[in-house]
This record gives structure tokens, sequence and C-alpha cells, in this order.
């Protein structure tokens, strides 16, 4: 009776001590912390000074013959008047790319939402023996590079495309529509398109986490489908909503083939346009960069109200 | 099987307008660590060439003596932008020096001028041959990059070549480059929806652009400069490097307005695909585009290939460039350099290309007349083209570019920085639909 129950509270000790053990052998204290290195240099290597070199350009000059970006790294040498000029445009001559941008961004995830979280409910409550191929049926896209996948839709949706054809042979519409002629609709479309495999697959693995017998429990106590399923499944998986719009929604927001593939026309651009364009100018390097930091720095806020629900929903189990 | 190929002349001419790799290379970095704003590349001055101001670039060494021998059992390396020459006419090479043991090691590609630049400045491809343009040349002298020519070792400039490319005034005596291709910009047009005489008969047809009839059918390319261009022209301005605000603020208003009245797709492909298919009524377009548009007409029938023209002022006053060919100061193999030079400027295998790649080489034999009534090789070579399709299509002669066109065309030379910044805030409100 009273070795078990010593035994715990004093390996925890030792572990809050840094001795590191576990069943009874002795760790050095720099063991555990140890395998965070690779991750760390992964990410020092491969964010921390790519991003540093992106504000050593947003802040630089360019080379005087070619004018390639020429990244200043001392703070002290830096220059704000590529950023200032930047920002202001941000707030003036661009802010309708912005509204753009947000709107449809926030169209397509919420559209992606509705669509991806019936299916990942359907594979995860009913798939059954199934759940395996149906998995494998959704991770099927992902074989199929972005790129290829909106090249299909530009066949598909062209005016004599199989999608008009469709719809004109079922006399939904008089007239093949031109979806290609710098629609916001379409741009949306492609959106949602290329990004909801990667929500269904979160969503996915957070419903079918869901122990089903508190579902049980819930229609025991009298609860419908319909109650139990905004009762008790909608409130558990809203973790898994919350990672899988953050999964889709952050690299719709630095997205720009999709418009460029899909609409071509002005009227659509987007933030990742706007970058892109400049990415592409001889001398216009630290003006792509100034952009990929404002676009980060607003990425940071959906990021952080993440990470605020979630650790206020671990604080809460 | 249908012959498709890919972007890369679009591209070419595209980033030839001006792109950069927005990554910067190493020896940038380390420059940056140690004084802001200067770099070993860019310390030294050069001049600006502009029509009006011609540019003799100075020595950087001599050129390789005449007598140099090919270097036996070489590997020809060339850089330049993928998809760019015909791999039939490469192969007419190697095999005209199999003696030599020549050998070709397939071409080192790029994406725009700036990733070319950085890989021969990297020093990390041994390039023979390097296809730069217009606006890097002096660039490329001023940072030692290129090495002067041997002119007797390159005997067909002068053989068959127009005279106006034996001192072009970017490189006064041609001291560096030789003349790749040929083109003018002018207008694309569906001939069932715009008949030649209306075009011709039109005041000032660079105003199709913007007519609301076409909305929706208005394409043009992602080239700043052409797009410009084609707004100064429409308002008169001949100036294509203009730095004056009131005409670049005329360019603003006018892109502006083409937003809200066609609202126009930005398309590499506008010229050469999309107004072949029909997705497009009119567009910008390079002469060489359109003359190779009889590739991609959908269904491959002369009906088809008839279906589209080209427009070009009559008088020939219009936007007029053209590409070249140079050697790396790095090269291994020079001698086989000018041979491989020589060969490309040559009449019979620059026309071969041209059949394949649509943009006229400046050769003397090559008039609007023999272009309009001889099948290219390429043609004559497809096995999905029944028809014979000429090097230039006899109902768009206007798309065959005239050596007199030099002397009266208007270039798009090199833009001083401040300018150039100017022209792509203009350009960038553009692509982002400011205003619309």
């Amino acid at each position: 009776m009273s070795g078990p129950s010593e035994a715990k509270p004093a390996r925890r000790r030792r572990h809050r001590s840094g001795g590191a053990t576990e069943e009874g052998v002795l760790y050095p204290r720099w063991f555990w912390p140890s395998f965070t290195l690779p991750a760390s240099l992964w990410l020092a290597i491969l964010f921390v000074l790519p991003l540093y070199t992106v504000i050593s350009i947003a802040f630089g000059t360019v080379d005087q013959i070619f004018r390639n970006p020429l990244p200043v790294y001392e703070p002290w040498w830096w220059s704000g008047e590529q950023f200032g000029k930047v920002l202001d445009d941000s707030f003036g001559l661009y802010r309708h790319v912005y509204v753009h941008t947000f709107e449809y961004v926030v169209i397509a995830s919420a559209l992606c939402l509705a669509l991806a979280y019936t299916v990942a409910y359907y594979v995860a409550r009913f798939g059954g023996r199934r759940k395996t191929l149906l998995l494998a049926l959704l991770i099927a896209p992902f074989f199929i590079s972005y790129l290829m996948r909106m090249l299909a839709w530009i066949n598909l949706l062209d005016t004599d495309g199989y999608v008009n054809k469709m719809l004109t042979f079922l006399h939904v519409v008089p007239q093949p529509i031109d979806w290609l002629s710098g629609r916001p609709s379409t741009v949306v479309m492609g959106l949602i398109y290329g990004y909801i495999p990667y929500m269904v697959l979160p969503l996915y693995a957070f419903l079918d986490r869901i122990d089903a017998n508190l579902l049980e429990a819930g229609r025991d106590l009298g609860a419908g489908p319909a109650r139990t399923f905004f009762r008790v499944t909608l409130p558990l998986s809203r973790p898994g909503i919350l990672a899988a719009l953050v999964i889709v929604s952050l690299p719709m927001f630095g997205d720009y083939y999709t418009n460029n593939l899909l609409s071509q026309s002005p009227r659509t651009t987007m933030l990742g346009n706007l970058i892109d364009e400049a990415y592409g100018s001889t001398g216009q390097g630290p003006r792509a960069a100034v952009f990929v930091i404002i676009l980060m720095t607003l990425l940071l806020i959906p990021m952080f109200y993440y990470l605020r629900s979630t650790a206020r929903s671990l604080e809460t189990r | 099987m249908r012959h498709v190929r890919d972007l890369s002349r679009r591209e070419f001419l595209v980033r030839a307008g001006g792109t950069a790799a927005a990554i910067p290379t190493m020896s940038a970095i380390l420059d940056a660590c140690s004084k802001p704003g200067a770099s070993t590349s860019g310390s030294s001055a050069f001049e600006i060439a502009t029509p009006d101001h011609p540019v003799t670039l100075p020595m950087n060494g001599e050129p390789i003596a005449a007598d140099t021998p090919i270097e036996q059992g070489a590997t020809l390396q060339i850089l330049n932008w993928a998809v760019y020459m015909w791999k039939y006419v490469l192969n007419q090479f190697v095999q005209q020096y199999g003696d030599d043991g020549i050998k070709f090691s397939g071409v080192t590609t790029f994406n725009n001028m700036d990733e070319g630049v950085q890989k021969l400045a990297s020093g990390k491809i041994k390039a023979d041959v390097f296809f730069p343009t217009i606006d890097v040349l002096g660039k490329l002298v001023a940072a030692d990059l290129l090495q002067p020519l041997n002119h007797d070792l390159i005997p067909a400039l002068q053989q068959d070549n127009w005279a106006a490319f034996q001192s072009p005034y970017y490189d006064q005596g041609w001291r560096y480059s030789v003349p790749y291709t040929i083109y003018t910009t002018g207008i694309g047009y569906r001939r069932d929806q715009i008949p030649d005489d209306v075009i011709h008969g039109m005041d000032n047809p660079w105003s199709l652009l913007w007519d609301p009839t076409y909305k929706g059918k208005v394409g043009v390319y992602p080239s700043y400069r052409d797009v410009m261009a084609i707004a100064l022209m429409k308002n008169g301005i001949t100036d294509l490097n203009t730095g004056k605000d009131a005409d670049l603020e005329t360019v603003r208003t006018d892109l502006l307005a083409m937003i809200d009245a066609v609202d126009p797709r930005i398309a590499y492909d506008a010229s050469y695909n999309k107004l072949q298919n029909d997705k497009f009524s009119v567009t910008t377009a390079w002469s060489g585009d359109v003359v190779a548009g009889w590739e991609y007409t959908s269904p491959a029938t002369q009906a088809a290939y008839e279906g589209f023209g080209y427009w070009f002022p009559e008088d020939r006053k219009g936007p007029i460039d053209n590409d070249l060919i140079a050697i790396p100061k790095s090269a291994e193999h020079p001698r086989l350099a000018h041979e491989f030079i020589n060969f490309w400027l040559s009449f019979r295998h620059a026309m071969d290309n041209f059949s394949w790649n649509g943009y006229q080489p400046p050769q003397t034999q090559a008039n609007v007349d023999a272009l309009t009534k001889t099948e290219g090789l390429y043609s004559k070579r497809s096995s999905s083209w029944a028809a014979p399709a000429m090097y230039v299509a006899p109902w768009m002669p206007d798309a065959a570019v005239r050596e007199g066109d030099f002397a009266i065309g208007y270039r798009e030379g090199p833009l001083p920085a401040d300018v150039d910044d100017h022209w792509h805030q203009i350009w960038s409100e553009f692509t982002a639909g400011v205003g619309s």
C-alpha cells in the first residue's frame, strides 16, 4: 500500500529538480531539453534567419547596378523610408486589396468549414469500417499539386467547359457563364477547392476523438440529435474548428496564384499578388519585403486568437 | 501529337522588362554586413544608353586571338532562357563540330534576367554563351562579367545581318554583343471581330485596348514596360523611356481607365494562346508571339490560323526591340563560343530557329516578301500541321520586322533608378486595380 503511493511524489520531485529520471533511470539535466535541439535549429535556420533577412531587406537598400535587394543587417543602418511609404499605400491606394483579401479569405474559410465539417463528421461518426478508405479518398487531392488542380479548373470553368455544359444541359442557366472573366466568386471557389483538404483532416482528427459515450449521455438525458450536436459535439470540436481555420486561412491570405490562374483581373488582386508583383520587379525587393512583414503582422492577430483560445481550453479541462 | 511549348519565351520578354529575384546573393549579404548601399557588384558606374545617346562600352581586356584553336572535346555550356532555342538547330551545331569532339551539355536555364545574371556572377556556372537583354548589357560590362568579341571570328554578323546591328546604340562597334531576335510591340486582334480594314482605317488603333466593345476580352502582358509603352503611344508620346511626371500621370490615368472600360486580363499567353483560341478579342502583342501563333490554334486548321491578326503602325513608328547574345568573361571555351555565335547568326540556322520560336533574326535576306511566301522548316517537320505555315502569315505582314524599323521605331531602354521606380509604382497601381 505504501510503496506505490510514495513512489509517485518521489518521481515528481526528481523530475522538477531537473534530475530527469524515467523508471528510476537517472538522466543528465540537459537530456530531455536536448530533444528540442533539431527543431530549434530548424526554426533558427529556416525561419528566424530568413525572417531577419526579410526584415533586413525591408529596411535595406538595393544594389546600385543590378538593383537586387541588398539586406542591411545592422539595425542602426536601417532606413524606414520604404516601410513608411508602403504602409501609407496600404492604408490608402491599396486598402481595397486588403479588404478584398480579407473578404475572400473569410468567405472561403467559412464555406470550407461548412463543407469540410459535414464530410469530417460523416467519416468520424458513420465511417465505420470504411473510415480508412474514406480518409484515403480525402487525402487523395494532396497527391496532385495545387497548381495542377487550379489548371484543371481553368478547363472545367471555361465557357465550353464541363461546368457550363452541365449547367446549360440541366437548364440551370440559359447561357454559359464566363466564370474566368475576373469574378470574385471564382477566386473564392478556387480557394475553397484548393484548401479544403487541409481543413477536413484536422476536423476529422478532433471529431473522431470525441467520446461516443458523451453523445450517448446527451441523448440519454433527453436531448435530440440536433441538440446533442449543438450542445455536445460542436463545443467539443471547437478547438478543431479553430485549428482548421488557422491552417487554411493563413496560407489563403498569402495566396496569389489562385487569382493569377482563375481571374487575371486587376479587380480581384489579393495581397499575395502585390507581394508577387513587387518580388518579380527590378529594384522592388524592399517593397515586397515590407508587404510580407505587413501580412505577417496581420496574420499574428488570428494566430494569437487561436493560441489564446487553445490555452483557455486547456485551462478549463 | 501537337507540339506544345511552355511559357518561357513569354516569361523572357516579360521579365526582360524588369525583374528581380528578391533572394539576395551571398555576396550581397556579405556586402551588406560591411556597408549599407554599397556592393562589390555595384561599385562601378555605367552609362545608360539611348538611341539619342549611343554608348561605347569600355574594353575589359582584349578579345581572344583570331588564331585561338577550337577547344577540342569541349562541352559547350549555354546559359539561356528555357525553350528559347530549337534543339534541332543546336544538334546541327554539335554535328557540324563533331570532328572536334564537341559535346553539348544542354542549356542551363533561368526564369528571369536577374536570376541569369546572378547565376553568371556567382561563378557556379561557367557559361560559354549567355543571352542578356539590352537593359542589363551595360551593367554586365560594368561588373566585368562579359568579354569583348573578336569580330574576325564572327563574320556572319557582317555577311548575313542588318547593318543596323554593326553598331547599335547600346553597344557601339558591337564590342560585347550580337543581336539574337528582333520584334515589334503592337496589337493582336481577332480578324472575325475586328476586320483588317477596320483596324487599319482607325485613327488610333492603340485605343482598341480601351474599347468597351471588347470588355472582358482584352488581354495585356504582365510587362510594365510594354503595356505602359502602349499607353504612351496611344497618347502620342513617343519617348518610351520618359521620366516626365506629366507623361507618367497620363499613363497612370489611362491604365486605370482601362480597368473601368474593359476589365483587362493580365496574361502571359495573351497573344499566342488566348487570342488564337478566341478567349481574347484584342491584346497587346509582340510580333514574335503572333507569328508563332499558328502552333497554338485549336483546332490546328488553316481557318483557325487565319482567325487572328497583328497591327503595327503603318509608318512603322512604334515600339521595337531586340535580344542579344554575349560571351561571359568566365567562359571556358571562348573560341567555341565564337563559333557558336557565328553559326547562330548564319542565315540558314537563324531562319530554322525562327521557324520554331517565331522571333525574327535580323537577316538581310529575310525581307517581308520572302518571309510571307516561304514555309519555315518547323512547319515542314510538324506532324500536326498539314497546311504550310509561312515564316510570317501572309495576311499580317505588319508582324515582319524591317531593317528600317530600327531607324524610326521607338526603343525601350534602361531607365534611371528613380524613373524606373515611378514606372513600377504606376504599374503596381494598375495591377492592383486602384480606383476600380
